[in-house]
Parts: C-alpha cells; sequence; structure tokens
C-alpha cells in the first residue's frame, strides 16, 4: 500500500493517520484517568488545607511532608495499625485459604468417599451464594458467640469466602496431574501427608500462586464485612479505616488524601512490582471461576 | 487410583474437618440463623417477639426494598452495557497495529480494579465535591457556571453518577480478560480477513466476537454476581441518598439494621437480598449456559 501514490492511498493513509491518532487518544485517555487520580491525591497531599482549598488542581508551589509527619506522629488515627491489621488479616487469610484450599481441591479431586461430590457441590454453592446477604446475619452470630470484633475475627468469614474460587481452581488443576506420579511414590513407600506436601504441592504451585494473588486484593479491599464485625477503631482494617478520615481530619482534604497514600501505599506498591503476574492471576482465577 | 495408597478415613476426616466446620460456621449457620430472626420482631435488645411471616408481608409491600432492588439491576445493566462494552472497544483498539503503548494500557489499565472500592469511593467524591471537586473545577474553568451544583445531591443524577466509578473502575479488568482470549484465537484469522477487504468494524462484529462470545459471557456472569452486591461505594459516596435515591439492597439491610436497630426486619431483608440476588445471578447463568450451548450446536 506504501509503495504506489494513486490520490486513493493517499486517501486511505491519511483516513489511517486520523484513525490511529483517535484510538492512541481515546486510550491514552482512558490509561491517564486511571493513574491520574493516584498522582492528583500526591502532589495534593503535598499542599497546605489553604492553597487546595484555593486551587485544587495546581501543583504544590511549596511542597511539604507535614501532612504525612501530622498523621504519623498522632497516635489517636490508628493508620500505622490500621494497615498492621490489614496486613495480619490478609497475610493468615490467604495463607489458610491456600493450604485449605490446596489440601481439600486435592482431596475431592481424588479420593473416593461417600459424599465426595456432595461436599464438592457444597463448597462449589459458595461461588453463587450472594454472601452480601449474609451482612447482618453474620454479625448476630458472631457477636453472640463472643466472637466479634477481635484481632482475628475478620480471618474467619475472609477464609470461608475464599475457599470455594480456591478448592474449584485447585480441583481443576490437581485432575490434569497424572495419578501415576502418586501411585510411584506410593511404591517406594511415601506416604500420603508426604507426598501430598513433597511432591503434589510443588507441582501446583501455579495454581496457588492464582489463587494467592486473588485472595490477597480480596481480603485487604474486603470492606463490608469489617465494617459490621469490627467497632474496636485498634481493630480496623485499611478500608474502615478510610471511611474515618473525612471526620477525622474535619475535611481536611490534603489530610484526608495524605492518609490515603499511606494506607493505600502497601498495596499499590505490591500492584506495580508485580503486575505482570498478578494481572495474570486475577485473569487466569477469574475466567475458570 | 490404586486402593492400596489410598489413605484411611481417619486421615481424610483430620484434613476436611476444620474447614468444613469454618466453611459452614460462616456461611450456612447466619443463613439459618438469618431465617430465624426474620420469624421476630427484635430491636437487637433481649426481647424478641414471634411474629411469624408478619416482617416478609412488609418486606413484599416495601417500596424502598423494591427500589433497591431496581437499583441493583440498574447497575448490572449499566456496567454489562459500559464495562463490557467500552472493553470491547478499548480491545479492538490495542489490538491495532496502529496503537502505541500497549503494556502501558494494562498496567495503568488495570489498576483501579486493584484498588479498595472504599479509595475509589473517596476518588469520586471528590470529583463530584461541590466547592473543591475536578467537576466543577472543570466546568468553571470553561465557563459554565450555570451548570456547577450539588452532584451528589440531584435525586435524578444520582444513580447515573454513581454508576461512573463502578463501571470506571472494571473496564481495565474486563480489558485484560478479554485481550488474553483474543490472543489465544489464531493470528491468521484476522490477516486473512484483512486480505479479504474486510474492515475493522466488520471485523470486529463478524470475527471477533463469535470467537470470543464465551468469554464475554463469563464476564456478564461476573458483572452481574459483582452488582447484586454493591455496597462499598455507595455507602463512601453517597450512603443511599439522597433520600433513598441511590439506595441498592446491601446498604438498605445495614441500615435498617444497624441504624435502626431493627434486627429482626434486617434479618427478612437479608433473606430478601439472598432470594432476589439467587434468582438474578442464577437465572442469567442459566441463560448463559443456554446462550454457550446454542454457540455448541452450531458447530
Amino acid at each position: 500500500m506504501a509503495g504506489k501514490k494513486t490520490g486513493r492511498d493517499t486517501d486511505s493513509i491519511i483516513k489511517t493517520r486520523i484513525l490511529s491518532l483517535f484510538m492512541n487518544f481515546i486510550l491514552l485517555l482512558f490509561s491517564l484517568s486511571c493513574i491520574f487520580p493516584l498522582v492528583w491525591m500526591f502532589y495534593s497531599s503535598l499542599k497546605e488545607k489553604r492553597v487546595f482549598n484555593a486551587d485544587i488542581m495546581g501543583l504544590p508551589k511549596n511542597p511539604s511532608f507535614r501532612n504525612y509527619i501530622d498523621i504519623l506522629t498522632n497516635s489517636d488515627y490508628h493508620i500505622f495499625e490500621s494497615v498492621l491489621n490489614s496486613f495480619r488479616t490478609t497475610v493468615i487469610s490467604v495463607f489458610l485459604i491456600v493450604l485449605f484450599g490446596f489440601i481439600i481441591g486435592y482431596i475431592l479431586a481424588r479420593i473416593k468417599f461417600p459424599g465426595n461430590r456432595l461436599l464438592y457441590v457444597i463448597f462449589l454453592m459458595g461461588m453463587l451464594i450472594p454472601i452480601h446477604s449474609l451482612l447482618v446475619p453474620i454479625y448476630v452470630v458472631f457477636t453472640r458467640t463472643g466472637l466479634g470484633n477481635q484481632w482475628f475475627t475478620l480471618i474467619m468469614p475472609y477464609m470461608a469466602f475464599g475457599f470455594p474460587i480456591a478448592i474449584f481452581l485447585v480441583e481443576g488443576y490437581v485432575k490434569g496431574i497424572p495419578v501415576a506420579l502418586e501411585e510411584a511414590a506410593a511404591i517406594d513407600g511415601s506416604s500420603f501427608s508426604r507426598t501430598l506436601f513433597s511432591i503434589i504441592l510443588p507441582m501446583c504451585r501455579p495454581i496457588l500462586t492464582t489463587v494467592a494473588i486473588i485472595q490477597t486484593f480480596s481480603c485487604w479491599n474486603e470492606f463490608s464485612f469489617a465494617l459490621v464485625l469490627i467497632k474496636d477503631p485498634r481493630l480496623q482494617t485499611v478500608p474502615l479505616a478510610m471511611t474515618q478520615f473525612t471526620g477525622q481530619f474535619s475535611s481536611d482534604y490534603t489530610k484526608i488524601m495524605a492518609a490515603m497514600l499511606i494506607t493505600m501505599a502497601p498495596i499499590v506498591i505490591f500492584y506495580f512490582v508485580f503486575s505482570k503476574q498478578i494481572i495474570q492471576g486475577m485473569v487466569a482465577g477469574a475466567v475458570k471461576g | 487410583m490404586l486402593s492400596s495408597i489410598r489413605p484411611k478415613n481417619r486421615v481424610i476426616f483430620a484434613y476436611l474437618i476444620l474447614p468444613i466446620v469454618l466453611y459452614v460456621f460462616a456461611v450456612f449457620i447466619p443463613l439459618v440463623t438469618a431465617g430465624f430472626y426474620s420469624l421476630f420482631e427484635w430491636k437487637g435488645g433481649p426481647n424478641k417477639t414471634f411474629i411469624g411471616f408478619e416482617n416478609y408481608v412488609t418486606l413484599m409491600k416495601d417500596s424502598v426494598f423494591w427500589k433497591s432492588f431496581s437499583h441493583n439491576i440498574y447497575l448490572v445493566i449499566a456496567c454489562i452495557i459500559g464495562q463490557i462494552g467500552l472493553a470491547f472497544i478499548f480491545v479492538l483498539m490495542i489490538n491495532s497495529r496502529l496503537v502505541k503503548l500497549k503494556g502501558i494500557h494494562r498496567t495503568f489499565g488495570f489498576f483501579p480494579s486493584t484498588v479498595s472500592a472504599v479509595a475509589i469511593g473517596f476518588i469520586w467524591t471528590m470529583v463530584f465535591d461541590y466547592k473543591r471537586g475536578i467537576l466543577n473545577w472543570f466546568l468553571d474553568l470553561i465557563g459554565k457556571h450555570d451548570a456547577i451544583k450539588v452532584w451528589l445531591n440531584e435525586s435524578g443524577l444520582v444513580m447515573l453518577l454513581i454508576s461512573l466509578p463502578l463501571i470506571w473502575q472494571f473496564i481495565g479488568y474486563y480489558m485484560v480478560i478479554i485481550l488474553s482470549a483474543i490472543s489465544s484465537v489464531d493470528k491468521e484469522i484476522f490477516e486473512v480477513a484483512e486480505i479479504d477487504g474486510a474492515n475493522g468494524f466488520q471485523r470486529a462484529i463478524y470475527i471477533v466476537l463469535p470467537l470470543i462470545k464465551n468469554t464475554l459471557l463469563v464476564c456478564v456472569t461476573l458483572c452481574v454476581a459483582g452488582n447484586m452486591k454493591a455496597f462499598d461505594h455507595i455507602f463512601v459516596m453517597t450512603a443511599g441518598g439522597p433520600g433513598n435515591a441511590s439506595m441498592v439492597m446491601a446498604l438498605y439491610g445495614y441500615k435498617i439494621s444497624f441504624a435502626q436497630q431493627n434486627m429482626g426486619y434486617g434479618s427478612a431483608i437479608s433473606i430478601g437480598i439472598f432470594i432476589t440476588s439467587l434468582l438474578v445471578i442464577g437465572g442469567s447463568q442459566l441463560l448463559v449456559k443456554l446462550l454457550s450451548k446454542d454457540k455448541g450446536g452450531d458447530n
């Protein structure tokens, strides 16, 4: 096409150029919109309240980390605690989801016992059950049993809600592993548990990574169950703490943004360092689920 | 599997019992509990009175509940069109040879879907804020002072406004899912079409769309399930207001139970959410199964 120089071709070249410009523009606009809020929050958080209120979009003239210092030195805000709480809850929940998801998924895929399929269906139902309808009743159950408002409270529902997808993914994955492997291990005298953890577990690493990635984000970002189950401000997770900022900082927006960024930092860094693996994992999980 | 390497039932039981107990405790016990308390008049205190199905009669006539339900459906439809539709168009653009920075679009576009809905809600509250909002700043910039308003207080507009962050947040997510589906399609098909002279639009409708139909249906299922449970953004942005103009089911159940301490009726609403969501999600899955089977028949 580029070689010939007839009028029709120049015409189509111009058309292609316009189209290319248009498409690049639209996509850039979208990509920037995804990242701009973060950038805007960052440079705004370096401004003083007065400066921000006068001009919300302008860059800071005298950037300072004063908002950050104010927030981090005042223990009434429980900012650092909330990051720690989220971190603990997420790490423990994800570890246990991966561990039990692996064990249950493997057993359901490989071992025949009465009720195997029933159990599979019950766990799978968890993916269909609208769990948000449990918001109120889970509060009632946890409060009645005294399990609400503890440091470990959120780990329980997060695990339970994480099981279905984990079990589903592992079960499907294990079915693709040849049984001969376990048979050979058994003939060599390896016990069930040893085969499970030293032979099957390493083989399942890709799917377990997928499970871990999906669950890390869903545990870290979970809000509604934390809202009803946690009352003590010292036990708040990050999303819960975020809803308090507006009140705590009495609409001092630059401070709110600084607090937001502090609490968002771990997951944002995690995302941009591992974005390729994260995107892959999330997509693999979504499509198979 | 060889029967000799099958572990004893004892071992299986030991491995399974803990997670099963936890799962039942966190998922099924609350459901049963909600069913039980929904039969009582109970304000959260020590006293409750058995009233049979009266809460459900109230629920059937509760216009706020059904309005909330219709808002959930509104969000589902808005997100199917907005998220999957835009994601599909963006994918077509990204796949074109003319577009640069494909990796950046993937990484940046996907980013919002990994951020907590609370943060997203806050960011969009700042967009719509009256004095310090980006939208009003922009309107001021282009000189449209009359258009400036307290956006989230407009009951006619509020549903549209709160669906924007929901749509925006997950476009990149669906974009990446569809991209990965297309990348598994043989590139030759596109080249052949190009030689045959199909233009971009024709290629999109007649070649790309049928090939990734099943992936699109998966996206629809995700979209339905995701928006039936809408709560976080709306809690942050409007808390269901003004009035009940942006109320959704989960938020209504929360308000009745915690703000009004009406746990009996709150439990009935929970059961109502459970049944309606199950019907919508189950119904949409059935439809999806039918549609994807349809395709199998054609081949």
